[in-house]
């Protein structure tokens, strides 16, 4: 196959895949996704003698590169980061008076929002876009064991996070469950 | 208790199975792309223009919501909405090189303490594109964080501009663009408790090179050059109010970035004499310009001005697209 059919071929199957990549970091808003996947795959056009065999991670490292970029290329950080997820005060994430009127995900995204970009970044990436330690290199730019290192130490920061939220998860669900002080007897 | 991330999976907010982006066969916009791209423009078949998302930040019908208001409403007070021109060096100044600044900083035993929280003024530009794109307008606002001993925060922001005292002021914060008075509170919360050891949460250092290890852990997705390292400065502040010590680190730490050349005296958009230190990031068409306190080294503001028309967007050379000035 030539690189253009190698590119329409891996352009086809994963376009949805790195739709929804883009959408998790764009907090749902549709209307905008579409025009940054259309950027993330004209930058892979440009790129597409590059393309390796298994091009999703690659494609997934073209959009993260597309978002930091746009970023600091036009000085819109701040702006541009409550967009892509990683400024919690942006978001207007106010703390959740009862577990009951959160919506399913909100304590968690609150949990994952006080880690480093480079720590969520790493977490997105194998829970949400279930890449292996292999391919989240691929897709960060760096080595194996370079990615597995950050995800451990990531891993171990959210389940602080996690910990001092007094979260625990109840039966399976992603419905969270505030530790409340238990009241002491009297005898 | 569950995995952290089994957690994490179950909260994604996107799952494969979305109804917007399930995998399937390619829709019309994206087959067009598709084939914009392999043939050219000449299979376009309905024009669709490629608003570039990241000037545009949801602005395109905000703005012609602010410019209905201004003009069916007939206010009489006209908030100002035209680009904001960059600080002017003062002819001459004489430049303070940024290794003698730290020297003099290192050698001043200055008081001021390490506090969590910050107090910044900005502004921001906000940006349209193709059909019908307004001319841009800036968004000043003002942030206080102030943290609490529980380890909680509350944040209040709100819209005003300190060089136009009483005049209305544009916010898109609501979210639709429109006047505001002075002082007006776009938003007021409460965070609960954070215990995070990541910066820029955690308590940042008082020796240069911890502190640049620090500065690069807010964000390594990439080695840290200077745009990076100021990106890494602005975070920094937005999340805490340097003391002395802190102060005198990160000048030494900006004093080793390479590019940032010293400039002159200017004073800051909140009256403040500074120094100016400036990056000429020709990759991206901009400069930043960090103003830092002449005594004490203190960040007072990052500036980023455009340095090339960008006509898509109504965007001269000299427009300032931001502009955070930090306060104890």
């Amino acid at each position: 196959m030539s690189n253009d059919e190698t590119f329409a071929a891996a352009y086809r199957e994963h376009y949805w895949a790195v739709s929804r990549y883009v959408a998790r970091r764009l907090d749902g808003r549709s209307s905008d996704v579409e025009e940054v996947v259309a950027e993330v795959f004209t930058v892979a056009w440009r790129r597409r003698s590059d393309l390796p065999p298994s091009p999703l991670p690659w494609l997934y490292g073209v959009a993260r590169h597309c978002l930091a970029n746009a970023v600091r290329g036009y000085g819109r950080r701040r702006r541009l980061l409550d967009r892509i997820g990683n400024d919690e005060s942006a978001h207007g994430r106010q703390v959740v008076d009862s577990p009951d009127s959160a919506s399913p995900g909100d304590w968690v995204h609150e949990a994952l929002a006080r880690l480093s970009p480079a720590d969520q970044e790493v977490l997105r990436l194998t829970a949400w876009e279930d890449l292996g330690v292999d391919e989240v290199a691929v897709a960060l730019g760096c080595g194996t064991r370079a990615a597995a290192m950050r995800l451990h130490r990531a891993r171990r920061r959210l389940r602080a996070e996690i910990d001092h939220m007094h979260i625990t998860v109840a039966g399976g669900t992603a419905s969270p469950r505030r530790d409340t002080p238990k009241e002491h007897g009297h005898g | 208790m569950a995995d952290e991330l089994d957690i994490l999976r179950r909260a994604n907010p996107v799952p494969s199975t979305d109804p917007c982006f399930h995998d399937r066969a390619l829709d019309p916009y994206a087959e067009r792309r598709l084939n914009q791209l392999l043939y050219g423009e000449r299979h376009r078949t309905s024009p669709r223009p490629l608003r570039r998302w990241l000037w545009s930040v949801g602005t395109a019908a905000a703005v012609g919501v602010v410019v209905l208001t201004l003009t069916l409403s007939g206010s009489t007070t006209t908030p100002a909405v035209a680009a904001p021109r960059p600080l002017i060096v003062e002819a001459g100044s004489t430049p303070v090189p940024l290794d003698q600044l730290a020297d003099r900083v290192a050698a001043s035993a200055g008081s001021q303490r390490l506090v969590q929280g910050t107090h910044v003024q900005t502004w921001s530009m906000g940006l349209t594109s193709g059909p019908g794109a307004r001319p841009p307008i800036t968004l000043p606002a003002e942030r206080v964080v102030r943290w609490k001993a529980d380890g909680s925060h509350t944040e209040l922001v709100v819209a005003t501009d300190p060089r136009h005292p009483g005049k209305p002021v544009l916010t898109d914060a609501d979210p639709v663009p429109r006047t505001v008075e002075d002082g007006h509170v776009l938003s007021r919360q409460t965070y609960p408790p954070s215990w995070s050891d990541a910066p820029p949460v955690a308590r940042p250092p008082h020796e240069a090179e911890r502190l640049r290890a620090y500065l690069e852990e807010i964000d390594r997705t990439e080695t840290m050059g200077t745009p990076q390292l100021l990106d890494a400065v602005a975070e920094l502040l937005n999340n805490w109010t340097l003391g002395a010590r802190e102060d005198a680190a990160l000048v030494r730490v900006l004093a080793d970035a390479k590019g940032l050349r010293p400039a002159g005296a200017v004073t800051d958009r909140l009256g403040r004499q500074g120094q100016a230190y400036v990056y000429d990031d020709t990759a991206h068409s901009a400069r930043r310009m960090l103003i830092l306190d002449p005594r004490t080294g203190a960040v007072l503001g990052i500036e980023d001005t455009v340095t090339k028309d960008d006509p898509e967007y109504g965007v001269k050379a000299g427009d300032v697209m931001s502009y955070s000035a930090w306060m104890r």
